[in-house]
């Protein structure tokens, strides 16, 4: 018994507040993706690049004296206009064309490919590592959990409860479901759906931005960080349905755990294809996911 | 004076020609020069040209976006390699690509053609990404360092034999092949069947009421793509010598994409011609800039905006006026 309970204590626990930690951060870009998805229906292939845009901007800002605090708001505002010029400029242009899905793929594609480059070009290739902000640690019923982490995981949720809320319990959230659910009924009722629509690809970009800021301490900063990173959130998209909020949370939750935990047991190299395998099982059985779609439920 | 469509059909002829022609010409002038660098990487060009060309069929005429056709390119490298470190054999290499194209077309074909649209994307991106992972963990595949020391061989061509080690015939042995998988796919995609694929692509969900079931035309589309990729892959290791899991990952499918929309979507031509174009750029950009990447993200978004039927979209309508004026007195 007290074996058991040494297990949980000082293996399980900790594994599971690590892939808790990374759980949200992953929702936090999932959601981005999904909003996105939902309502544009547009995948974006460059949502990794604009995670890591996040976190290179606090990096250059940190260089400058700016303090976490202040990063951890200013860096995902920076990144709505930021956002809000990508909708209008690049993905408006193709966005009428009749096969918008594979049109506006290709083109999110190509963004994160120069923006990947233009992240090599400014800070090189190597792998930079920000100070922790909150160093140290506490235990709790004997069990060690970094500061940090911690955290990391109440801000995450607090943000990820706030979009909830403002999605489907606030007017906004009501003209963003509308504009999801039918675009000209939607407008003609008077909603802006230009304005939604870019605002919502703003938004999505911001809480990557945002994610990156947050993750910076943890997994260190480098050209190539987002690739790895979105492949997780958007396996989290397809199981949790794409387009839906609860779907990214719970699949987000379920996924990073079942990452976690099995990589105690397998090597973590073989961890990768499980998750993989679960969203081609999940592509092949029911391909709109857990949960409804943005607008519909 | 000529219908539009047998213009068409002989500006197609021309363009094969053009590329079959400079294709020799180099290969005599790079001889003649002794030149292994620039003959080795137009060979390289052909190949990744194989596996555009594929990704053309899906993407260009059944409308499937494939994300994950490295996968078949990379184990039909994977299994040359295997073959060749066996039995020296290019024919015993190429058949046993043709036939795990077949296999392996078929086993992801059944999974992929489930789902539709972005979701066939998608589906296609994961499967070549756990097989990718798999690969990349597996020791007896040499894991991250792939399988390295393929022999060099003798290839067999009846009259004459020659060393895969020769630049300019290893060149011409690719070119043929890559010409020929082009000729047979435009072959194919001419007949009733590449028709059927053409209208699925149009609007999948008439294509029933005439009387055609949409499943196996998908089915048989992914597994022609498939045999296509692998057929193409095989051919990589006998170039360089080894095979590694970076040809399975997406960068070598988005690459083939990319390819493919540079060179013109539903041309077949446009794979062949978009996969010299991009490596031309590369090594041209290449020798003033390491940032290629950064500048081959910029055209390819310039040309999904402004160029949507590529290089071939340019050239073709060029090349019909010519024929045209030709035809007229």
């Amino acid at each position: 018994m007290a074996e058991v309970l040494d297990y949980i204590q000082f293996v399980l626990a900790p594994q599971v507040v690590t892939g808790l930690a990374f759980g949200v951060a992953v929702i936090l870009v999932a959601i981005g993706l999904t909003i996105i998805f939902g309502l544009l229906d547009v995948i974006n292939m460059s949502h990794g690049e604009f995670y890591a845009f996040g976190a290179f901007s606090a990096l250059a800002l940190g260089w400058l004296g700016i303090p976490f605090w202040l990063l951890l708001v200013l860096v995902p505002l920076a990144m709505l206009p930021v956002g809000y010029a990508v909708e209008r400029i690049l993905i408006q242009r193709v966005f009428n064309r009749p096969d918008r899905h594979v049109t506006t793929l290709l083109l999110t594609f190509g963004l994160g490919l120069v923006l990947e480059d233009a992240f090599r070009l400014g800070f090189g290739p190597n792998p930079y590592r920000p100070e922790t902000p909150i160093p140290g640690a506490v235990v709790l019923f004997g069990i060690f959990l970094p500061n940090y982490r911690l955290f990391l995981i109440v801000v995450g949720a607090l943000v990820i409860a706030a979009v909830a809320l403002v999605v489907y319990r606030t007017r906004l959230g009501a003209m963003v479901r509308a504009a999801a659910f039918d675009r000209n009924m939607a407008a003609s009722l008077g909603v802006p759906v230009a304005w939604v629509y870019a605002g919502a690809f703003a938004f999505g970009i911001s809480l990557a931005g945002f994610a990156g800021v947050l993750l910076a301490p943890i997994y260190s900063v480098f050209p190539t960080m987002g690739r790895d990173f979105i492949l997780m959130a958007f396996t989290v998209v397809i199981v949790g349905g794409m387009g839906s909020i609860a779907g990214a949370v719970v699949a987000g939750l379920f996924l990073t755990q079942v990452q976690a935990i099995a990589s105690l047991y397998i090597s973590p190299v073989w961890t990768d294809p499980i998750v993989f395998g679960i969203m081609v099982v999940m592509l092949m059985v029911r391909p709109q996911g857990l949960f409804g779609r943005l607008g519909y439920a | 004076m000529p219908d539009a469509l047998t213009v068409a059909a002989r500006a197609n002829h021309l363009l094969v020609v053009a590329l079959l022609v400079a294709g020799l010409a180099f290969a005599a002038i790079g001889a003649a020069l002794n030149d292994t660098f620039y003959l080795r990487l137009a060979t390289e060009a052909l190949i990744f040209g194989g596996l555009a060309l594929s990704v053309d069929i899906l993407l260009g005429y059944t409308g499937l976006l494939s994300l994950g056709q490295a996968l078949y390119f990379g184990l039909g490298a994977y299994l040359s390699a295997l073959v060749l470190m066996a039995v020296p054999s290019f024919w015993l290499a190429l058949a046993a690509g043709l036939g795990a194209g077949l296999v392996l077309g078929l086993i992801g074909g059944i999974i992929a053609i489930r789902v539709r649209g972005v979701y066939f994307a998608l589906i296609t991106f994961g499967l070549a990404q756990v097989v990718a992972k798999v690969v990349y963990n597996t020791r007896s595949l040499g894991a991250s360092d792939g399988l390295l020391g393929v022999p060099i061989i003798n290839i067999d061509l009846g009259l004459a034999s020659v060393s895969s080690a020769s630049p300019a015939g290893f060149f011409l042995v690719v070119l043929a092949v890559i010409i020929g998988l082009y000729a047979v796919s435009a072959y194919i995609l001419d007949t009733p069947f590449g028709r059927l694929l053409i209208a699925l692509r149009a609007n999948d969900r008439r294509v029933p009421f005439l009387g055609y079931r949409t499943a196996s035309l998908r089915l048989s589309s992914f597994v022609f793509a498939a045999v296509i990729a692998t057929v193409s892959g095989t051919l990589y290791p006998m170039l360089r010598g080894f095979v590694s899991p970076e040809l399975l990952f997406f960068s070598t499918s988005g690459n083939a994409v990319i390819t493919v929309l540079l060179g013109g979507v539903g041309t077949l031509m446009g794979a062949l011609y978009g996969s010299v174009l991009l490596t031309v750029l590369r090594s041209v950009i290449g020798t003033w800039t390491e940032h290629h990447l950064m500048i081959i993200g910029l055209l390819f978004m310039g040309a999904v905006i402004f160029l949507p039927n590529g290089l071939m979209g340019l050239v073709r309508p060029a090349v019909e006026r010519l024929l045209m004026r030709k035809a007229r007195p």
